[in-house]
């Protein structure tokens, strides 16, 4: 027994012996194991003492939560809704998700080319600065963004469209240098012994292979965009996100609930077109 | 005199990895159709693609037309590649691509990159490219996409890239491995008979002995990266092909 | 010749083809890039304050202004740096305890009742998704008032559609020979689900639950902004007072936390998987 459990890696291939004692886990993974959970254990009490959690207000919020709901802020004021200003304001958030989606995987595609291991000009230099743009880019949240965008060029929807934009490309960055890492190699061979140059070899050899997951991700992007769009006017950015800033600075609150639903509604239709025409283009295949 | 020469090749995957090629050095004369056997792992590959420089030799000098392949800088060795047509084992056409985009790609180290990314290859081009289709019999599937065709045609598909290149010379890793017997025999029948009708040289790997026996008129006998034979098929006797695949026999 | 005749007719067969390939695709890029073109009208060139935004050697002027780091920062940083931290990770465990209902309701193998229950979870997880946790965050600082709770029960809500979704489907996907086997020794419906359906769930679940905590990592870093604590709070105070290099080293600063995100969850993942 003592020899046994000193050797635990070996016990796989001791296993053909009977056992004359089993334990789930044996010494000294079962004191990792429990020692990990006890340290997670300890970290989240810690956490809630240290956060100044308190816990009777979260066990009494669901009753707040509940008459919150029912009174402050239902029924929905559908009528503000469909009032010309607030679509318009969805026209212009629909406008600026397409427009960084769009922009964002314009400069995404380059930066997946680069940020591929197998495709990059250069595994030294090139591949880590482009992975590092793709997770910088991706890591700030859209709101930051927005903010940055907004402190420097003034409120309106440019700074939204920028926002989204570089959201999009570190999101759709990281997806394509996963897609091209993925490709086969043997026709970029083939295409690049025919004396082709690496931009041609991108086109011939990787681009066909990778079109319709990239297509797909792109609708996906705009997907995600799409949802970014409906806050980022919160922070003065432009579309929906700006009438909900403002309602709820007046607690409009049948007002605010009206725009959330819009927003759910909207979300579920970008939603569904997303899943429509991923499926098409998947079928295309 | 020699078209290609190559002398004292050595290779290395990585620098701490083993030697692949020993220092293996032969000629190619005008009309050869040259086969290089040997069992695997052997190195037959690593030969043949250090010819183009798809894989970077650590030591040696390939002449190739009396230049030297191994100091060329990127430029220059895509100028080299648009001469050397390569044809592959998997064949490595681009499936999502029909056969006449796959055919025209052989045309990439000629033009630029606008009429490469629109696609607008000229008319000389695709006169060029339907009579090579027409050459391998292939004049069918024009408009068909690669993935649809079976293995045979897709190997004359890649034949046809080759043959857009204007190549100088064609390289061959195992062009029929992927097809059963009898489509192998009718392609190596094509291949020759190409060779001899464009009148270009042709390094061919092969793992049947048979079809290398049949076809090429000059054999390499490689073994762990070190040539063991080099001379005319008719030289080529069971012995010496014991001794080639040694290895494989023990 | 028969054959060249033939060949050349070929040859301007394929030329038409080719160029009339390229015309609609010529087409449907003029369409796009019309669209493209209003859009940017609008959203862009109309919707500038121009004036306010001066030369391009103005703007470049105030993106000099955030070049640089505030070192004398980095002290109070580590504080709410914790406080994200602590904020994503509650968040996701609350998350994954809400989740139980979503999951359970929302496999189409183990629903209880169909026409009841699984519309419920779908519209959970849809909820969940739908909306932003920055909205999220708003309605909780209205339900619970300002500080790390919100933050907290925002990122939980936020959490539940994706986590619930990928295990919904892991259980639909799951093999149904082990809960033959144990029905087969006699086990109840909690044996059944302990011994049968969670040991084929869970390594997908763990493996959803630690990509949803690095996601919301990055969703806690911000959620100061509407008064949830944490870096966001941070940033904005740095925003407020003007001191730009402070912004940057906020970002920064996020930037690292969501790095050791990655880093925990490469080890975590090795660890439990
Ligand atoms: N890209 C590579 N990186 C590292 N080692 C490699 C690489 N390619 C080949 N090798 C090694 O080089 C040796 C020779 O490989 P090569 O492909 O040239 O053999 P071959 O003679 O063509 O064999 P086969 O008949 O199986 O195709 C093998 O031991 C192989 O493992
Ligand atoms: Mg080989």
């Amino acid at each position: 027994m003592s020899v046994k459990a000193a050797t635990p890696a070996r016990s796989g291939a001791k296993s053909k012996q009977p056992l004359r004692e089993w334990k789930r886990f044996r010494f000294p993974q079962s004191l990792y194991r429990w020692g990990g959970v006890l340290l997670g254990l300890v970290f989240l009490s810690y956490s809630v003492v240290y956060l100044n959690i308190p816990l009777e207000r979260f066990f009494n919020m669901f009753g707040r939560v509940g008459t919150l709901v029912t009174e402050r802020y239902y029924p929905p004021e559908i009528d503000y809704i469909t009032e010309p200003d607030y679509l318009a304001s969805v026209v212009d958030t629909i406008q600026m998700s397409y427009l960084g989606a769009l922009f964002g995987m314009i400069m995404a595609v380059p930066l997946g080319w680069f940020g591929a291991y197998n495709m990059s000009p250069s595994k030294r230099f090139v591949y880590p600065l482009a992975r590092f743009v793709a997770m910088s880019a991706r890591s700030v949240h859209e709101t930051i963004w927005a903010i940055l965008f907004v402190t420097i060029l003034g409120f309106g929807m440019m700074a939204g469209v920028l926002a989204l934009t570089m959201f999009c490309v570190g999101f759709a960055g990281k997806l394509f240098a996963e897609e091209i890492e993925a490709i086969e190699m043997g026709p970029v061979e083939a295409i690049r012994a025919t004396g082709a140059n690496e931009f041609m070899v991108m086109v011939y050899g990787v681009f066909p292979q990778v079109r319709v997951a990239f297509t797909g991700i792109g609708i996906y992007t705009w997907d995600v965009a799409f949802r970014a769009a409906t806050v980022v006017g919160f922070f003065g950015a432009g579309g929906m996100g700006w009438y909900l800033k403002r309602n709820i600075l007046q607690i409009e609150t049948y007002r605010v609930s009206a725009i959330l639903v819009s927003i759910v509604v909207l979300v579920l239709i970008a939603e569904g077109v997303s899943a429509w025409a991923r499926a098409r283009v998947a079928k295309a295949k | 005199m020699s078209i290609l020469s190559v002398k004292d090749l050595k290779v290395r995957y990585s620098a701490s990895g083993p030697e692949i090629l020993k220092g293996v050095s032969f000629d190619v004369e005008e009309d050869d159709f040259f086969a290089i056997i040997g069992p695997s792992g052997a190195g037959k590959s690593t030969l043949i693609r250090c010819i183009n420089r798809l894989v970077e030799p650590k030591s040696g000098s390939i002449l190739l037309y009396g230049t030297e392949v191994l100091s060329l800088n990127s430029r220059q060795l895509r100028r080299l590649r648009r001469g050397i047509g390569m044809i592959f084992q998997e064949f490595n056409l681009v499936d999502r691509m029909s056969v006449m985009d796959n055919v025209l790609s052989g045309r990439l180290g000629y033009v630029g990159n606008i009429t490469g990314l629109f696609r607008l290859f000229s008319k000389a081009d695709i006169t060029r490219a339907l009579s090579v289709l027409d050459r391998v019999g292939l004049s069918d599937h024009v408009d068909k996409r690669a993935d649809q065709l079976s293995g045979g045609q897709r190997q004359r598909v890649g034949i046809a890239r080759a043959l857009m290149q204007d190549p100088k010379l064609l390289l061959l890793d195992e062009p029929t491995s992927s097809l059963d017997p009898k489509i192998s025999r009718e392609v190596m029948a094509l291949i020759m008979e190409i060779a001899a009708e464009y009148k270009v040289p042709v390094l061919c790997n092969i793992h049947d002995v048979q079809l290398a026996m049949e076809f090429c008129n000059k054999i390499i006998g490689l073994q762990d990266g070190i040539k063991m034979f080099d001379g005319p098929t008719s030289e080529m006797n069971t012995k010496k092909l014991d001794e080639i695949y040694a290895m494989e026999v023990l | 010749m028969a054959s060249a005749q033939a060949t050349a007719e070929q040859v301007e067969r394929i030329i038409a083809a080719r160029s009339k390939a390229k015309l609609v695709r010529s087409l449907i890029y003029a369409v796009v890039l019309l669209l493209v073109a209003w859009s940017v009208n609008t959203t862009i060139i109309e919707d500038t304050d121009w004036a306010r935004m001066g030369s391009v050697a103005n703007v470049l002027e105030s993106v000099a202004e955030f070049i640089g780091i505030d070192w004398g920062l980095f002290p109070h940083l580590l504080e709410p740096a914790l406080e994200t931290i602590m904020v994503a990770t509650l968040g996701t465990l609350l998350g994954v305890v809400l989740c139980v209902p979503a999951i359970w309701f929302g496999a189409l193998n183990i629903t209880p009742f169909m026409p009841i229950t699984y519309p419920f979870a779908r519209l959970m997880m849809t909820l969940s998704r739908s909306i932003h946790e920055i909205v999220w965050a708003l309605f909780f600082v209205a339900a619970v008032g300002l500080g790390a709770l919100a933050g907290v029960l925002a990122i939980a809500v936020r959490s539940i559609g994706f986590i619930a979704k990928m295990t919904a489907e892991a259980i639909e996907d799951l093999d149904p020979k082990p809960v033959e086997a144990i029905r087969a020794v006699g086990g109840s419906e909690f044996q059944v689900f302990v011994y049968a359906i969670l040991p084929q769930v869970l390594p997908v679940m763990v493996g959803v639950i630690i990509f949803e905590w690095e996601i919301n990592i990055r969703r806690s870093s911000v959620l100061g902004l509407v008064g949830a604590g944490g870096l966001g709070l941070v940033f904005f105070r740095q925003l407020n007072t003007f001191n730009h290099p402070g912004v940057t080293t906020v970002i920064i600063a996020i930037l690292i936390l969501i790095l050791f995100g990655e880093l925990v969850s490469y080890f975590v993942r090795k660890a439990v998987i």
